[in-house]
């Protein structure tokens, strides 16, 4: 089984800070491999391990998905070699736009399954491994918590909000993983060693046969949003004594 | 401001649509709702604020929501609104992607606040980035934009004299093939915490889930709806998921919210800050909760908990 499996490098979003103007900053910021992508990687290296076959890292981004601690981050972490989509085009790319630029090197690469994680972890939209599947027209579902292969057919098991369904799927096909389909294994020095040495394979958007393809949304701001004004009382101790000012208040409120 | 022309409504329950209904009202000229269920239901949406409704018949035992994405593409190719208004389910989350491209459209995800101008072109949204970090604001550039939208957001309306018109489009054969073989209803419970007056929250702080029972007992007492933050619901696991507060979970908007053991993440306080009052109760004080609270209180919520039981509120 061809399995490529998709990331997104995003930043720590704890060292995101937020200047006077609200606006945010990054200069301090390092960048990381999305988590919840790590779930897909391990469900690619799972699969791979039971049928055989082979499983491929893609991502797309502008110049920050050359960073070469994430690049073999990734391939410690079991897929045989790495496809880098780079434009300065896709610096802050629409799920539209992102899904299109992996469209175009997924066909380019070759695939019968593409997984993807339940969502970025900076972002968090969710949308990115749907619309590749409608774009790709082949079937595409979420939520998935559990792959069963089955011949040229999967059986997956997914989970929703207060319902589980299990689901047969034809390939080829997109799934998006939840977090908790798997644990994720942490690469050893054997495997770290290893990455440096497998391939890595680099497009522009014009490469995987896109031209100017532009956003369907702008971004006119990204502001901190305003704080609530608060009382701020604290109570410092759990006395009998204590604990009755904050009955008082909670009183006085509840009025 | 100004109004969008046509602005259209899904959903996959009755108590977001109603919201989305009620949302296409304050945004829109005419609101279109596609229902799916009973006819009742299709009904249901004219009351709430719908003045057509593209009813799609009850769903199939065999068939998913998911199955009736090529209908509603159909649908939405045809009378082109300006914009399309989702709830923010798994399901739903999957027929607005598959929506988004095939009309070249892009998802606005957890929108929060919508802004309509003087023209058409109008339309900004807001939602929610970087885990709460921000807001961000944006502009859709295609002909329809496509926004999922959270509970509680909008406030659903009933108006039982209004009227509408309830047409049955056919059904079009989806392209995404997938078989459904077994679906069983997970054992959760149904809360609506967007629209709890009171609410009680729990943290990890509280260290283990038997310290749960005097939770529920308070918020008993308080007339409280109980929530959690996202790691008890999705990590610990002793709340359903429908409990936590947080940019991906629930959005509340209480007159009180009462956070015990909770340290004051920003995804969870993000959710939380349309309190009228929060009140926090935490062992450490430098927990970033106690800068975000109106009362708060330094100490052991297993103390503090019983002793709060003790009165009457």
């Amino acid at each position: 089984m061809k399995v490529i499996v998709c990331y997104k490098v995003v930043p720590e979003e704890l060292k995101i800070e937020v200047n006077p103007d609200r606006s945010l900053s990054f200069k301090n910021v390092e960048w990381k491999l999305s988590q919840y992508d790590l779930n897909a990687v391990e469900a690619a290296m799972q699969l791979v391990e039971a049928v055989g076959g082979k499983a491929s890292a893609l991502t797309v981004g502008d110049q920050k998905v050359e960073n070469s601690k994430l690049k073999k981050s990734i391939l410690a972490r079991g897929p045989e070699d790495l496809y880098l989509v780079k434009d300065e085009q896709l610096k802050e790319a629409d799920t539209n736009l992102t899904a299109a630029a992996l469209a175009g090197a997924v066909m380019k690469i070759g695939f019968d399954l593409v997984l993807c994680g339940e969502g970025s972890s900076d972002l968090y939209a969710q949308q990115v491994g749907i619309q590749l599947g409608e774009l790709l027209k082949v079937p595409v579902i979420n939520a998935v918590s559990k792959i069963t292969p089955d011949g040229d057919r999967l059986i997956i098991e997914r989970s929703l909000e207060d319902e589980i369904e299990i689901l047969e799927v034809s390939l080829p096909a997109v799934l998006s993983v939840t977090a908790d389909i798997n644990v994720t294994r942490l690469p050893g020095m054997k495997e770290i060693l290893a990455a440096g040495k497998k391939p890595v394979i680099e497009w522009d958007l014009n490469k995987i046969g896109m031209g100017h393809d532009l956003p369907k949304v702008e971004t006119i701001s990204t502001l901190a949003p305003e704080q609530v004004e608060r009382n701020k009382i604290l109570i410092e101790g759990d006395s009998e004594l204590q604990i009755a000012e904050l009955v008082e208040y909670i009183r006085r409120e509840l009025k | 401001m100004g109004l969008l022309k046509n602005v259209w409504v899904f959903a996959d329950k009755a108590s977001p649509l109603a919201e989305l209904c009620a949302g296409g009202r304050q945004l829109g000229e005419k609101v279109t709702a596609v229902v799916l269920g009973t006819e009742e239901s299709a009904q249901q949406a004219i009351k709430r604020g719908a003045d057509q409704v593209y009813w799609l018949g009850s769903k199939a035992e065999d068939k998913m929501f998911e199955d009736y994405t090529c209908t509603i593409a159909g649908l939405l190719a045809k009378h082109r609104p300006e914009l399309l208004l989702v709830n923010a389910s798994k399901r739903t989350k999957v027929v607005a992607g598959r929506l988004a491209a095939i009309l070249g459209a892009s998802v606005i995800t957890n929108a929060i606040e919508f802004r309509t101008g003087e023209h058409n072109g109008d339309l900004q949204v807001s939602h929610i980035v970087y885990g709460g970090l921000a807001v961000r604001l944006e502009k859709p550039l295609s002909d329809i934009a496509i926004a999922t939208v959270g509970n509680g957001v909008f406030r659903a309306e009933t108006d039982s004299n209004r009227q509408g018109s309830i047409i049955e489009p056919p059904f079009v054969e989806d392209s995404c093939k997938l078989r459904l073989l077994e679906s069983r209803v997970k054992d959760t419970e149904s809360v609506n915490l967007a629209s709890a007056a009171r609410v009680v929250g729990v943290g990890r702080g509280i260290g283990k889930q038997e310290g749960l029972a005097m939770v529920y007992e308070l918020a008993k007492k308080l007339k409280a709806e109980v929530a959690c933050t996202r790691p008890v619901a999705e990590e610990e696991k002793w709340m359903s998921p429908e409990r936590y507060i947080g940019v991906s979970g629930a959005m509340i908007k209480p007159d009180m919210y009462l956070a015990l053991g909770i340290s004051g993440q920003i995804q969870h306080m993000t959710g939380a800050k349309g309190a009228r009052v929060i009140i926090a109760v935490n062992k450490d004080i430098n927990a970033p909760i106690f800068e975000q609270a109106d009362y708060g209180l330094v100490g052991d919520m297993y103390k503090v908990v019983p002793a709060l039981m003790k009165n009457q509120f």
